[in-house]
């Protein structure tokens, strides 16, 4: 069997760690072969290494039954082989067209070539490709602009596509429409890699897994003779329970209430739209919506970190709108963000655990000093309740492992008791084993009657965790909806603003039938949401 | 295609650290060793009197000791109080000209306030030094935090203006030029009275000045600031994250001016010790600390003991340089300058080698 490519024992170190250990990998002509492994095995180090960013340490890379050495993107897109990363490498100020062009090596000569443009289009057209040449990056949506940095190595005459988690970014719809073009590319003979982390993904679009597991290869299966289940033993090494839990909880009176919210964002435009939406007590309440829809504006807003334009918050009956950060915060509302470099809010990394445990309430203590022997203990009892693994309370932040920090993070703010919890992305970058923990500690606090809203980003781990997921577009309410009562299609379709379930019937979602605001009594005849 | 790249080492260790500095420093004192030596220098004995500051077989060995403490105590203090910034990732690079605005209030105070006990005028100085430095600080730390100025090059202007200033006043021959001296034809600064000029404990021959007293307090009080209390908290949060300081509840803003506040109302406080103790000011009063304590902060890796035993080293050097020049006609200061900056540069490049090191790039080999 003639392989597109093949890696035969590829080692890459940075440092001490392996990040690649004697790997192996074949790509047969005209398949899709998934890469599939957690956060930190080595998938993106791997195709690094093809797309000419890294150079192996060792091991051998053949094409056509020749070694090829690549060190360089230039020997790379020589090689046919194009990568689309994670994150994208667009030029923002740039057409679509010139982003082409930048990398299109036969243009030669003084001026720009008119015929790029029909090159440009008949790929479109021969891939089936909806896209605007002429429209600037910095206009694009997130799908439009990976259906432009997959146009642009098909254009490079790329044989061989590596796509780094293509689906993280993107609705339900945009992930069918995705998969649509990557079964044309197939097609028409292209060798496509996927590496993605998400099963059913991999169930869907690809005809062979390759797994990896802590840098190291460890099985290559054929798609159709194996199953979610199976292919997670290999990934995560041992066997493991894929059941998220939504523990049912007597609910209590909304705790937190949103009326009419708007509030800016940094550029000063509108993030958040006339939200309304309320959390009981006991109850998990999701918020779904394609990143950049105003949820990092609505934690900080409830947090009272960004000043609100118009709108309530509500807790326990009171107004919280214009309180300091601090008397939100003893009123026992807790707010935690993962920011994506997962380091940036909530925690100071280069400070220890113990530092980072006081840093909410770090002035409670009379006088001009610091308690650190309060700190110290709070520290201890957080590692040992959340098994954290360090080697000391006084070790930094940042040289512990991500599920470790995240544990820190949330384990602070459960400490002081709050009865909301707000929490964005928390299971963000960690494997499948510290995610459920995560899960476990959230399911915990709702048995204690706390009021959590989850910002997240896995619609599956939404509609198996919460009990209602609100979504939004653009920081507008798409509609609360129950998790049982819903498909996976209804809040794709919700959070890129095609459906819109709020005035639906008369129905006003998103504000509570048994409000705790009295002056509102006459709202009283609206409905919950959804159910 | 590279062969050989950087890779920072995965452990640091303080060993090393010593070890490569011991190392960087053999190595500049030898080349130092061979300048020396081509000029018909026997350099082991001028090492002997730069390291023992010209102390040993000397009948006036407590002077040379006096002369060191007025080296080591503006050092000392600039240093700390850059660290303080530095900490907050603050880049105030404006220690000279909070030092010269210092000096000049000091002066003003000094030259103006007469009748008052010495202890009284002296506190008069120091005050009116550190409101000064302070506001200059602030109002660095107020732009920064309303208009996002950039730091680093609003503090490093500040510099060149103060120097202007205070020659300008050393160069302008007027009626109302108070700094000057009214029986020199020729413009130079005047001598403050006798009660603006530092005294100290006389131990035998030696006389402690207060303002070393004054250092030492400093030193112990800023390592308590920092490490236990609330404020020293804010500014570690704040220097580690800014995000995470206003997440936390922090008045980031208000924790940048105070802290800019204090750190450069130190150097005012240096500023006016200084001036005090050399009884006038001068476009060179700084002795380049706020240029020198930039490199101490970060020898002593904004610790505050580190810092506090790197102002002694590179005090010592300093010092001791010159009062080894001063015997040997062959040479003059600018060797010890010289001397001081193949010193630096090696410690610099063994902490540069201390953090990173080299690798060969494997190259792949057949599986």
């Amino acid at each position: 069997m003639e392989y597109a490519i093949e890696l035969k024992g590829i080692s890459k170190r940075f440092g001490t760690l392996f990040a690649n250990k004697n790997v192996n990998l074949q790509l047969k002509k005209g398949e899709i072969l998934a890469l599939l492994g957690e956060n930190g095995s080595g998938k993106t180090t791997l195709m690094n290494m093809l797309s000419g960013i890294y150079m192996p340490d060792s091991g051998s890379i053949i094409m056509d039954g020749k070694k090829v050495s690549i060190s360089s993107p230039e020997d790379s897109a020589k090689l046919g082989i194009g990568m689309v990363h994670q994150h994208f490498k667009l030029i923002e100020r740039f057409t679509a067209l010139d982003n082409i062009r930048i990398g299109l090596r036969d243009e030669k000569g003084l001026f720009l070539k008119k015929d790029t443009k029909n090159l440009v289009l008949t790929m479109a057209a021969k891939f089936g490709f909806d896209i605007d040449p002429d429209k600037l990056v910095s206009n694009m949506s997130v799908s439009e602009k990976q259906t432009l940095e997959i146009l642009k190595v098909l254009c490079y005459g790329a044989k061989i596509i590596i796509l780094d988690e293509p689906t993280a970014v993107l609705t339900v719809q945009e992930i069918d429409k995705l998969f649509k073009v990557l079964r044309k590319m197939k097609e028409e003979g292209h060798s496509i890699i996927i590496i993605t982390h998400k099963l059913n993904e991999v169930m869907a679009i690809s005809d062979r897994v390759t797994v990896l597991r802590h840098g190291e290869y460890i099985d290559t299966v054929v798609t159709a003779e194996s199953n979610e289940k199976s292919l997670t033993e290999l990934m995560v090494g041992r066997k493991i329970d894929l059941d998220i839990k939504c523990v049912p909880i007597e609910k209590t009176k909304p705790l937190l209430e949103i009326r009419d919210l708007t509030v800016r964002n940094d550029e000063g435009a509108i993030a958040v739209d006339h939200l309304d939406f309320y959390i009981r007590g006991g109850e998990i309440l999701g918020v779904a919506g394609i990143a950049g829809s105003g949820q990092k504006e609505l934690c900080e807003a409830i947090a009272g970190l960004r000043p609100i334009i118009d709108g309530k918050i509500i807790h326990k009956g009171e107004n919280i709108v214009g309180l300091s950060p601090n008397k939100i915060l003893e009123k026992g509302i807790s707010m935690s963000f993962i920011p994506e470099d997962r380091l940036g809010m909530g925690l100071a990394p280069s400070m220890s655990i113990t530092d980072n445990m006081i840093l909410k309430n770090y002035k409670d203590p009379k006088g001009p000093f610091i308690d650190r022997k309060y700190a110290r203990e709070e520290a201890k009892k957080v590692i040992e309740k959340l098994k954290v693994v360090t080697p000391s309370t006084e070790t930094a932040v940042r040289k512990l492992s991500g599920g470790n920090v995240q544990k820190v993070l949330l384990g602070r703010e459960i400490k002081s008791g709050p009865n909301v919890l707000i929490t964005a992305y928390p299971v963000r970058g960690l494997d499948i084993g510290s995610s459920f923990m995560i899960y476990d500690i959230l399911n915990e606090q709702k048995k204690k009657d706390v009021g959590i809203l989850f910002i997240g980003e896995d619609i599956d781990v939404m509609m198996a965790l919460c009990d209602k997921i609100m979504v939004i577009c653009h920081g507008r309410l798409m509609g609360v909806v129950n998790s049982n009562h819903t498909t996976k299609e209804e809040i794709g379709l919700m959070m890129t603003g095609s459906l819109d379930l709020v005035d639906k019937g008369g129905k006003t979602a998103g504000i509570a039938r048994d409000s705790a605001i009295s002056e509102t009594e006459e709202n009283k005849e609206t409905e919950e949401a959804g159910t | 295609m590279k062969k050989y790249h950087l890779v920072r080492r995965p452990v640091q260790s303080i060993k090393r650290l010593l070890v490569y500095y011991l190392i960087g420093i053999v190595i500049s004192l030898g080349i130092g060793a061979i300048l020396l030596a081509s000029l018909g220098i026997n350099p082991f004995e001028y090492y002997g009197r730069m390291l023992t500051i010209g102390m040993v077989g000397n009948k006036y060995a407590y002077k040379n000791f006096e002369g060191f403490l007025k080296v080591l105590v503006p050092l000392l203090i600039t240093s700390l109080a850059l660290g303080l910034s530095f900490k907050m990732r603050f880049w105030n690079i404006g220690g000279e000209g909070e030092f010269l605005i210092g000096a000049i209030s000091a002066a003003i105070v000094a030259f103006n306030v007469t009748g008052l006990p010495r202890p009284v005028t002296i506190i008069l100085m120091c005050v009116a030094a550190m409101l000064s430095s302070g506001l200059l600080g602030v109002a660095v730390a107020f732009f920064k935090v309303k208009f996002n100025t950039n730091e680093t090059l609003v503090t490093l202007m500040l510099n060149y203006i103060m120097l202007y200033v205070i020659t300008y006043l050393g160069k302008t021959k007027e009626d109302w030029n108070f700094f000057l001296d009214p029986k020199s034809a020729r413009p130079i600064f005047g001598k403050f009275p006798e009660t603006a000029i530092m005294d100290g404990i006389k131990i035998g021959n030696f006389n402690l000045l207060w303002s070393v007293i004054v250092a030492i307090v400093l030193v112990v009080l800023i390592y308590i600031y920092l490490k236990y209390t609330k404020h020293g908290y804010e500014i570690a949060v704040v220097g580690d994250s800014a995000a995470t300081a206003k997440y936390a509840g922090m008045k980031v803003g208000k924790i940048i001016m105070r802290t800019m506040f204090i750190s450069s109302a130190l150097i005012g406080l240096a500023a006016g010790l200084t001036a005090s103790a050399s009884g006038t000011i001068s476009e060179t009063i700084t002795n380049n600390v706020g240029w020198t304590g930039i490199v101490v902060a970060w020898l002593g890796k904004l610790s505050t003991p580190a810092i506090a035993i790197t102002s002694v080293l590179i005090a010592i050097l300093q010092f001791g340089c010159k009062t080894a020049a001063t015997k040997y006609p062959s040479i003059d200061s600018n060797f010890a300058d010289l001397l001081q900056g193949i010193i630096l540069f090696s410690v610099l490049t063994a902490d540069f080698a201390a953090t990173f090191t080299i690798k060969k790039k494997e190259d792949a080999k057949n599986a």
